[in-house]
This record gives structure tokens, C-alpha cells and sequence, in this order.
């Protein structure tokens, strides 16, 4: 009996916390969305960090002069790009002009990600962001 | 000896409140005189001319000649405080109690662009450099406001910097994720940021009440700022300030294509940088 329960809380937790305001699980999401998160997790959590919380203390640059990577999710700013900006970001990659460094502190994509890739991870940050955020960068993305 | 001591002190507050009688007026009327005829704010018209706003009300000075712009008829307690110039050369004028007014030159008119903002506690206003219709506003109370159909809809956009903002300014400096930047005058310092609203930082380490601020669309990394009547000079975005001597208090600022950085002074004056550093009267 007791297997059965326990079989049951691994089966169902998953599900269960994918209904609870995380980032949307895989299965109950649209396909895009769904890669989207994937190749999040393969590309991008390392630096941005796996629910998006981004480096602490991005607002300030680090002991190499350079402004650490941001969150994705509704405390950064993602939300206030455009589509178009954040494909931008993601293909060509970005340096901040005030850093002490010159290289790339995010890294330019267009060689590693296919352009689908790309829109279906923005499609996922928006997952991240609050209703309010999602209608303003819908708005700048007009 | 009570009868003198007391005696000598009603003589002693007597003579204070005389003294304070004639001395107290005096003052006030030297620190409204000085009020009325500091040059408040700054700007340059799409002819030219150079707009400024000395007490109540507005100049414009050009080919040797000064016109008298009659202010838009508003509230009492409006303070007009901010001009500003759009990409399209049109003028704005702003202020506490005032909002935000644009100057139709061709009709000698104010056309007032208040029907959407929450309230009329304009404290710093800014237009965009290279955008014609993108105005922002900062509302005291409110926090930041934008508009991209030259003022007929405004939507809050941030909070903003975390101290209240004095001056703003839009920079097409170049760097930015998005169209230029934003630099706010605070009551701590200079904070700036990218016009995404991304996130608003300190630009240097200027620490202080600024009151004015002002770049070179020529060499945009060239920022300026009043700080107590001192001007202060960056010449790499506001990553660092030099102080810049000037013979007179700075109150105002403003960039005019054809004389360069031009100061509004504490007395009245209008003061260009010339090459050599050396600041010259501008003759009407």
C-alpha cells in the first residue's frame, strides 16, 4: 500500500507544482513553449539561472567591471524588449557599454540556436512574467 | 539693580526686533529679486533663438532682439520650472501645479497636454532626441510617465530613480538596447538609464541636488549638470564628473548648435563656452 503512495506523490508532485504558479510544466504547455524551456536550460540558466533569477547583484558591476546577467523573470527587465530586441539580443549577443571589458558578456547565439529555436525561447521567459508585464511588452512589440 | 537689569533687557529685544524689522524684508526682497531674475531653464528653438524662462516669465532672444512670450493662462500656484526642445524643434514648457504645455510658434499659443496625465505635479520633463512625438514626464507623486503621440496619451512607464527628479534629459548617446538613454537629475546625484527603463543607476559618483542637466548632441558621451550652482562635466556618459569654472552660479543649461554650451546664471546672465574654455556674455 505503501508503494502505491509513494508511487503516486512522484507521479503527481510534478504536476502538482507545474500547476502552482512555477514556470509552466512541458506537458501542459504549447510545443514552443515547451522547447522553449529547453533550450533555456541548456543555453542560458547557467548564467541567467534556472527559474530565471538571473546573477545577484546584476544592477551592479562585478569585480571585473562588467554588469552581471540579469533575470528573465518579472524582477528583471526583459519584459520592457521587444520581440524583436530580445531576438536581437539573443543572435547577435551584447555588451554593456559601460563595462571595463570588451568582450561579449552575453554571448552571440546565431551560430548554436536555429531562429525557431530563439523565438520559441522568448516565448518561454514570457512565462515568467506577470500579466501586467506581458501586455506591455505585447505593447512594445507592435 | 532688578529695575535695571530689566530695563537693559527690554531694551536688548527691543533693538532684535527692530532689527529684525527692517533687516528680515530686506532679505526677503534681495532672495526674491535674486528668484526673479535667475534664469530658471534653458532651451534652444528650431530657428535658433535661445528660450529662457527667468521668474514668471519666458524670452526668446535672437538676431539681437528679445520678444516676450506670454506664459499659457494657468493656476496661480503653476511654476513653470522646465523647457525642453523636441526632435522636431517644437518647445515645451513644464512645471509643478503647470503639467505639460507645447508652443505653437506659428499661432503664438499654448496647447496644454494634461487630458491624460493623473495630475499636474510635473516636476522634470524631457523629451526624446530623436523621436518627435516621445515626451517623458516626471510626476512627483506619480513616478515616470511617456508619451509617443507628442503628450495626447501618457502612460506610466516606471517609478524611477529612487530619489525625487529635478532635471531630465534624453540622450541619443549611443550604447543603448534601445532608442538612446535617459539621464535623471536627483536629489542625490545623477542616475541614469537606458530609455527601455531597464533599470536606473548611478552615473558616476557626483553626489547632490541637481538642478539642471544637459548634453552635446555632437559628442553625445559630453553630459552636464548643475549641482549647486555648479556645473560638472562628464565626458564619458556620467561614468566620471569634472567640476567646470564659470565666473558666475549656474542655473540652467543648454546646448545651442551654434555657440556651443550656454549657461543661464543666478544674476541673469546667458554665458557661452568658448574654444579656449573662456565663458563670454551672448549678446542678444
Amino acid at each position: 500500500m505503501n508503494n502505491w503512495i509513494y508511487s503516486f506523490i512522484l507521479l503527481a508532485a510534478p504536476v502538482i507544482a507545474g500547476a502552482s504558479g512555477g514556470p509552466e510544466s512541458a506537458d501542459s504547455t504549447p510545443t514552443g513553449v515547451s522547447q522553449g524551456r529547453q533550450v533555456y536550460e541548456q543555453y542560458c540558466a547557467v548564467c541567467h539561472g534556472w527559474q530565471g533569477e538571473g546573477a545577484a547583484n546584476w544592477k551592479k558591476p562585478d569585480e571585473k567591471g562588467e554588469m552581471p546577467p540579469p533575470p528573465h523573470d518579472e524582477t528583471g527587465h526583459t519584459w520592457r524588449h521587444s520581440d524583436a530586441m530580445l531576438f536581437k539580443m539573443v543572435t547577435k549577443g551584447w555588451r554593456h557599454p559601460f563595462n571595463k571589458t570588451e568582450r561579449l558578456t552575453m554571448p552571440a547565439f546565431e551560430d548554436s540556436l536555429t531562429e525557431q529555436e530563439i523565438h520559441s525561447v522568448i516565448e518561454y521567459l514570457k512565462t515568467l512574467w506577470t500579466d501586467e508585464q506581458k501586455k506591455y511588452q505585447a505593447t512594445e512589440s507592435q | 539693580m532688578r529695575a535695571i537689569v530689566h530695563s537693559t533687557t527690554k531694551a536688548a529685544w527691543g533693538f532684535c526686533v527692530f532689527t529684525l524689522a527692517i533687516v528680515l524684508p530686506a532679505l526677503v526682497q534681495a532672495q526674491s529679486a535674486d528668484d526673479a531674475q535667475s534664469v530658471k531653464a534653458l532651451t534652444i528653438s528650431s530657428s535658433g533663438a535661445l528660450l529662457t524662462l527667468q521668474g514668471s516669465d519666458l524670452f526668446a532672444m535672437e538676431g539681437g532682439t528679445s520678444t516676450k512670450i506670454a506664459l499659457p493662462a494657468t493656476d496661480q500656484s503653476a511654476q513653470p520650472t522646465t523647457l525642453a526642445r523636441g526632435a522636431d524643434g517644437r518647445v515645451y514648457l513644464a512645471g509643478p501645479g503647470l503639467g505639460v504645455w507645447r508652443y505653437d510658434g506659428a499661432g503664438e499659443s499654448w496647447q496644454s497636454l494634461n487630458n491624460t496625465l493623473p495630475d499636474l505635479g510635473v516636476t522634470a520633463m524631457a523629451a526624446h532626441a530623436t523621436q518627435p512625438g516621445t515626451l517623458y514626464a516626471y510626476l512627483g507623486k506619480d513616478g515616470m510617465f511617456r508619451s509617443r503621440d507628442g503628450g495626447a496619451e501618457w502612460v506610466k512607464v516606471d517609478s524611477g530613480p529612487q530619489e525625487p527628479v529635478q532635471a531630465f534629459l534624453h540622450s541619443d548617446m549611443p550604447g543603448s538596447m534601445e532608442s538612446g538613454w535617459l539621464f535623471a537629475g536627483t536629489t542625490r546625484g545623477v542616475s541614469r538609464s537606458m530609455d527601455c527603463f531597464c533599470f536606473w543607476g548611478d552615473a558616476g559618483d557626483l553626489r547632490g541636488k541637481v538642478s539642471a542637466i544637459s548634453y552635446n548632441p555632437a559628442a553625445p558621451e559630453n553630459v552636464y549638470a548643475v549641482i549647486e550652482r555648479q556645473l560638472h562635466h562628464s565626458a564619458d556618459g556620467g561614468e566620471t564628473w569634472t567640476s567646470l569654472k564659470v565666473p558666475q552660479p549656474v542655473t540652467a543649461l543648454a546646448f545651442s548648435p551654434s555657440q556651443g554650451l550656454v549657461v543661464g546664471t543666478a544674476n541673469g546672465n546667458l554665458l557661452a563656452r568658448g574654444a579656449a574654455d573662456e565663458w563670454t556674455p551672448v549678446h542678444e
